[in-house]
């Protein structure tokens, strides 16, 4: 009688056999069942899970090449006969990840919106976007066909953030899916973009809850984000108050946090502390000295883009014929400040 | 493999990507979380001569390749598939489990028998190219966290000394990779600003050189100019051109001459693929002595258009259905990957409608 169990063995862990005659011939299997042919070895069935089996003393042990995942059923056969099943539990574990954060916050987006940003509490499972994030109106129904269908999901290296992208086919003119299904966002019909608790972290577990951000929607942006319209709010000299700046428009979020930059009447950048403000239509830097007197700039790094992806070196889709959409140079940007 | 510069060691391989085959029978693996791409010399066991004309099928690749791995279906992703140019072995770019769990793995398929191996990367001739838009030097915006083993960087607080992981928000994510006129062509997704960007690494790799990175723009219906993210690619015409499928559905032509480093360059639009779609991949193959190209997508059957009709066909300027080039559409559902096996035929990754996924040969005299 061949008994099966857990254990350790060899370094890591194994399935220990106890009870087999010397010689057998024991194979190994992901999953319940386990079909005739694949018991039997033949070439039609599936393979065998990578391993090698280890003699501790009068028991055999199973060390997998590859670790044993949890939530996994094993399937033991002995000379072709299923010998035992084995499931390797989960672990038991509360749901704790929540979403942190949707980008962006703006009230209003416009409705050639390009992407969203959401923050997770802790790191996530790739795969699950597709399932888990939808757009509702108000009335309930899913906005069909208005993210982009991707098998890649643009995570952050700890996988704390994910860029969903809107289907740019939808959103730029000319296209057949614009065409054919005009914006996936309309003006004046505020939207939910809706994440399901379903939405597994890394460890596998769901959410603690669902979340959701609501929308109101304006008319397309299609004007290059232009630092010459922004208003500053410039801090006296000798002060530490922020540098505020308050835009046209609101801009992407992922990229404020990397684009602006002050520099000081030495050359050097200015040292602080940058936030931006809520419905990223603002920023603000706090200098970790007081402000110099003499000139400043602030330098504004051409790929920023506003939530239409319009930056300020190019339209997202420029109409040829529209003399102000040509691409602007593709160098920073500058805007003169002097605290006085 | 001194001639490529590659080296013996380990490849820290931290997740699985696109994968091509280059000279001499050597694999790049594109792997996102390390933005590195890296050159392998596989040691692929040459079957010899047989292995070359008979059309290779292997039902449930998926449940097979995890079986060998230990895991059910639903914990495999298979991410990418390639052909080795002589022995026409299968290469599977895998991804093992979910989350913490998750591992990358690099599968082989013997062509002659089915057999499914997996090839150790800690002991192996390799060299390796990090990607130029990861986070720039001067981009601060990394999340700082405490690694539990070796990873990251030590440093000093107050007394103490510790060991630090710096993670990257800004990321690019590899769409597909090509190997044509010796350089690595590499097309992305950034996770931040909407670029349209095709990378071209000289190979072999040299050190700190991340290559050149080409802007592609392309006109819809010559009333307006945009650019978006190449999902797939491919060279043809010996290298000398490039078809690409971009995210927003347009195929685009242009010369690889015209890609000088910095320099805007302006495709030709020559199909849509249509709405609500998204091209998956791509390849070229010989009919006739006529280069022909296949086109998989997510909303169609397999897209077949011949090569002479691109370098015919004008630029699209009225948006029309059907668009662009002739094209025939198989009525074959549910390719996700494809690559040339050899022998007249082209091998496809097809998921059928209960989700199974299988290894199919297509006939190309019949394609």
């Amino acid at each position: 009688m061949t008994e099966a169990s857990w254990s350790r063995g060899d370094g890591g862990d194994c399935i220990r056999l106890t009870g087999l005659p010397a010689g057998a011939h024991v194979r190994i299997f992901p999953g319940r069942g386990v079909s005739p042919e694949t018991a039997a070895g033949g070439a039609g069935g599936r393979p065998a899970t990578a391993g090698r089996l280890v003699r501790e003393g009068d028991d055999l042990c199973f060390v997998p090449r590859f670790a044993f995942l949890d939530g996994t059923t094993y399937t033991v056969t002995v000379e072709g006969e299923i010998a035992a099943v084995l499931v390797r539990a989960l672990p038991d574990r509360q749901p704790v990840t929540k979403v942190t954060g949707i980008r962006p916050t703006a009230t209003e987006v416009p409705c050639n919106l390009l992407r969203f940003y959401l923050q997770f509490s802790a790191p996530m499972s790739e795969g699950c976007a597709a399932e888990y994030i939808r757009l509702a109106r108000d009335d309930g129904d899913n906005i069909t066909g208005a993210l982009l269908p991707t098998e890649h999901e643009l995570w952050d290296a700890s996988r704390l953030r994910l860029t969903v992208l809107l289907d740019p086919a939808r959103i730029k003119r000319g296209l057949i899916g614009h065409q054919d299904g005009g914006y996936p966002l309309r003006p004046g019909e505020p939207f939910r973009l809706v994440i399901g608790s379903g939405f597994r972290d890394a460890e596998g577990l769901p959410l603690r809850a669902p979340a959701q951000h609501r929308y109101h929607v304006g008319g397309a942006e299609r004007r290059h984000v232009d630092p010459a319209s922004w208003v500053l709010t410039v801090p006296p000299a000798g002060s530490s108050e922020p540098l505020r700046v308050t835009f046209d428009r609101p801009l992407d979020y992922g990229l404020l946090a990397r684009c602006l930059q002050v520099i000081g009447p030495d050359g050097h950048p200015v040292e602080g502390t940058a936030q931006t403000g809520h419905g990223e239509q603002a920023w603000q830097l706090a200098p970790r000295r007081a402000w110099a007197s003499g000139p400043h700039q602030l330098v504004v790094d051409p790929v920023l883009e506003d939530l239409a992806g319009n930056s300020v070196s190019r339209v997202f889709d420029r109409d040829l014929s529209r003399s102000e959409d040509r691409p602007r140079e593709a160098r920073p940007v500058t805007v003169g400040f002097r605290p006085r | 493999m001194g001639e490529f510069g590659l080296q013996r060691g380990s490849v820290d391989l931290r997740s699985a990507g696109a994968i091509t085959f280059g000279p001499a029978g050597i694999l790049f693996l594109a792997d996102n979380a390390a933005a590195t791409v890296f050159a392998v010399d596989v040691v692929d066991p040459d079957p010899g001569p047989e292995g070359g004309a008979e059309p290779f099928d292997l039902a449930d690749v998926d449940a097979r390749v995890g079986s060998f791995l230990g895991a059910e279906p639903g914990d495999i992703v298979i991410k990418d598939m390639a052909v080795h140019p002589l022995s026409h072995n299968v290469y599977l770019s895998v991804q093992r489990g979910h989350g913490e769990a998750a591992q990358p793995v690099l599968v082989r398929i013997s062509r002659l028998d089915g057999a499914i191996t997996d090839i150790p990367l800690d002991d192996v001739a390799f060299a390796a190219a990090p990607l130029d838009d990861a986070p720039a030097d001067d981009d601060e915006r990394v999340d700082i966290t405490l690694p539990l083993g070796s990873e990251g960087e030590e440093i000093q607080v107050g007394e103490r000394k510790i060991r630090i992981l710096r993670q990257p928000i800004r990321t690019a994510t590899i769409t597909d990779i090509a190997y044509a006129g010796g350089a690595l062509l590499v097309a992305g997704l950034s996770n931040e600003e909407f670029s349209s960007r095709l990378r071209r690494i000289p190979f072999p790799f040299r050190d700190g050189a991340t290559g050149s990175s080409l802007e592609i723009f392309h006109v819809s219906h010559g009333k307006w100019e945009t650019a978006a993210p190449i999902r797939a690619f491919v060279p043809y015409d010996g290298g000398a051109s490039i078809l690409a499928s971009y995210t927003c559905t347009p195929v685009v032509y242009f010369p690889l001459a015209d890609l000088t480093d910095g320099a805007k360059a302006v495709g030709r639009t020559v199909a849509e693929l249509g709405s609500v779609n998204q091209p998956l991949d791509m390849v070229s193959f010989v009919q006739d002595g006529e280069e022909y190209l296949l086109v998989a997508n997510s909303a169609h059957g397999l897209v077949k258009i011949a090569c002479r009709d691109i370098d015919s066909q004008p630029p699209l300027t009225e948006p029309q259905q059907p668009v662009g080039v002739p094209r025939e559409t198989k009525d074959l559902q549910g390719i996700r990957r494809l690559a040339n096996l050899g022998g007249g035929h082209v091998l496809v990754l097809q998921h059928d409608d209960e989700g199974r996924q299988h290894l199919r040969s297509l006939k190309t005299a019949s394609l």
